[in-house]
């Protein structure tokens, strides 16, 4: 083939060769997420837990301050791993957690895939490992925020208003469990609404279906439960396995009577299935059928 | 010096459905023009060509490197897809530093690339505007100041004048021309011979997966002409035009109906045709008052090489 015109450039631009090319996404998708204003208020209500168990904190060292506020509440603000355990699996908690996910998660893949970005990222020096790190990482600074930061917070507060180590003596693992139960949380909440939002090309169906598995799990954990009494079917709601990992790793009392290693089980499963949702769903290219 | 891409008996299927079969061809500096009817295997060539999507048999090669996964050279190749593909939410100038960013450059080169493509595409006006509210001329724009943004040395364009406003086109094509006159390589598509005629005088025939033909425009002109067009004249008196022009070696034949007023027109020569139809109807005083030309489309050019 005739070649109608020739010609040479020299590249003189200048090009990082990066170890964390998922930044940019990380960056695009926490700006975007502040943006909205639903996701601020609920951010706010994710931190209410955080503001009263830190009160909680400073009353227990001040019990005799506030003996007729708390009358005969006063075992519930033990700083011990129980209170983690409380704050941790708290409904309320992982309701917001759930939220949060809803407004700055359900978009990160089905927006791109609504607006056929896939191919833009993937014409760049991007793997789809980079890819899917850069959107999982979005998720995880959030949850960190909620659980990580609350977690070192009660910690480093309790020694202050103590005024001694005895919380790190008594519970040297504490930093440990509470770094390792936000890192479970993150990643699991992570995997769980990115392999729900790649199954949609709408952002409000893959809001539903974030919302619809979570509940629905945990009423039919209810139901069964109801009826068989058994608590083999904690099983069956990722709500309950999510509490029943986050007591085990707290070194606290486990809620149902079932041994916290089978939710743990359960959890890693349901990782692995939306692991292999993404990587059949994310794709730089539509596959023709 | 600018990558080279050469395909072996590059081929592509999606399952049973054949998106590209045996190309062999080589792609180097300027601008190379892809023609071909929707579904011709363009865009697949184009993914192929980008590394987006591997090839079922063969291979595609730029500079010797197989293209398929080969992340450091997407570094070098802007690519500027057929669908409109962008993150609504943000601003023009917020979409162009993510994909910036993405390419590998540090916040202030960011900054300074983006800044200087979309004064390329003449979009620095709207640049804090979000993009869901850019009008389809400015979105096409912006999809190629994504693809020039980083400066690669190959542009790949899919159908860059699809939709566009004859304005909005030509500012397109002179934004290609720059572009190529900078010395890179550049593979634009179209299923519109006009476009591609407007950009370069290189082209590839592609149709339904396979390579026809590929050449310079005049070579792609004469198997054109080689086919003869059927021009429809309407008017008060056909007759009186047939006899006009019957004689012209340019006519192959002349033929009235179905409908009163109707003459169409057969040529192997349509560029003389064109030229004398005019002339006659001015000369003679006839009341013309439609020409068409049913066949004079890309499919029909292809049916022809084709042999259909």
């Amino acid at each position: 083939m005739p070649i109608a015109e020739q010609g040479y450039v020299h590249w003189e631009g200048r090009l990082d060769v990066r170890r964390r090319p998922w930044r940019p996404i990380v960056r695009l998708g926490i700006r975007l997420a502040f943006r909205r204003k639903a996701f601020k208020f609920v951010l706010g209500m994710a931190f209410l837990p955080t503001l009263v168990f830190a009160a909680g904190v400073y009353i227990s060292e001040r019990l005799d301050d506030f003996k007729e506020m708390i009358r005969g509440a006063d075992r519930f603000l033990k700083v011990d791993p129980e209170f983690f355990k409380a704050f941790y699996a708290s409904d309320y908690l992982l309701f917001w957690m759930l939220i949060i996910m809803v407004l700055a998660g359900a978009g990160l893949i089905a927006d791109d895939l609504r607006h056929k970005a896939l191919q833009l990222y993937f014409a760049r020096p991007l793997r789809r490992r980079d890819y899917l790190q850069g959107k999982a990482l979005t998720l995880c600074f959030f949850l960190l925020l909620l659980t990580l930061l609350p977690g070192f917070l009660f910690i480093v507060l309790k020694v202050i208003f103590s005024g001694s180590f005895k919380i790190l003596a008594e519970y040297p693992w504490l930093p440990l469990s509470v770094a390792a139960w936000s890192l479970v949380a993150a990643g699991f909440f992570s995997f769980y609404t990115l392999a729900l939002s790649s199954l949609s090309r709408n952002r409000r169906y893959a809001s539903i279906l974030l919302i619809a598995v979570y509940f629905l799990s945990d009423i039919f954990f209810g139901i069964f439960y109801g009826i068989f009494r058994d608590p083999a079917f904690t099983l069956l709601s990722v709500k309950s396995n999510l509490q029943q990992v986050a007591a085990a790793l707290l070194g606290a009392k486990p809620f149902f009577e079932v041994p916290w290693e089978y939710s743990a089980a359960v959890l890693a499963v349901l990782a692995v299935l939306a692991g292999v949702v993404l990587s059949r769903k994310v794709r730089g290219s539509e596959v023709i059928k | 010096m600018s990558l080279v891409f050469k395909a072996e008996k590059l081929g592509k299927w999606y399952g049973n459905v054949l998106g590209l079969s045996d190309v062999t061809i080589e792609i180097g500096p300027g601008i190379t023009g892809l023609l071909g009817p929707n579904g011709a295997g363009k865009s697949t060539f184009m993914k192929l060509l980008t590394g987006q999507l591997r090839p079922s048999i063969g291979s595609i090669t730029a500079d010797g490197q197989p293209v398929w996964n080969n992340t450091s050279l997407f570094r070098r190749v802007g690519f500027c897809p057929e669908q409109d593909a962008f993150f609504e939410d943000t601003t023009g100038r917020e979409f162009l530093a993510g994909l910036l960013a993405l390419s590998g450059m540090g916040e202030k080169e960011v900054e300074e690339r983006a800044g200087r493509a979309l004064a390329f595409v003449e979009l620095l006006d709207a640049q804090d505007r979000l993009i869901r509210g850019y009008s389809r001329g400015m979105r096409q724009r912006l999809k190629i100041a994504q693809a020039i943004a980083h400066e690669p040395e190959v542009l790949i364009l899919d159908e860059p004048l699809n939709g566009l406003d004859p304005l909005s086109k030509r500012k397109v094509i002179r934004l290609i021309k720059d572009y190529r006159t900078e010395g890179r390589t550049v593979v634009v598509s179209s299923h519109v011979l006009p476009e591609i005629e407007a950009l370069t005088r290189t082209i590839v025939l592609i149709h339904q997966g396979k390579i026809l033909a590929q050449g310079d425009i005049p070579y792609i002109r004469d198997l054109i002409d080689a086919h003869p067009h059927v021009v429809a004249v309407r008017l008060d008196e056909p007759r009186r035009l047939g006899a006009l022009l019957v004689r012209d070696p340019s006519v192959q034949s002349v033929a009235y109906g179905p409908e009163e007023g109707l003459v169409t027109f057969e040529t192997r020569q349509r560029d003389r045709f064109f030229g004398l139809l005019p002339k006659a109807v001015a000369e003679s005083g006839l009341d013309l008052r439609e020409i068409t030309s049913p066949d004079d489309n890309l499919q029909a050019v292809f049916d022809y090489l084709v042999g259909k």
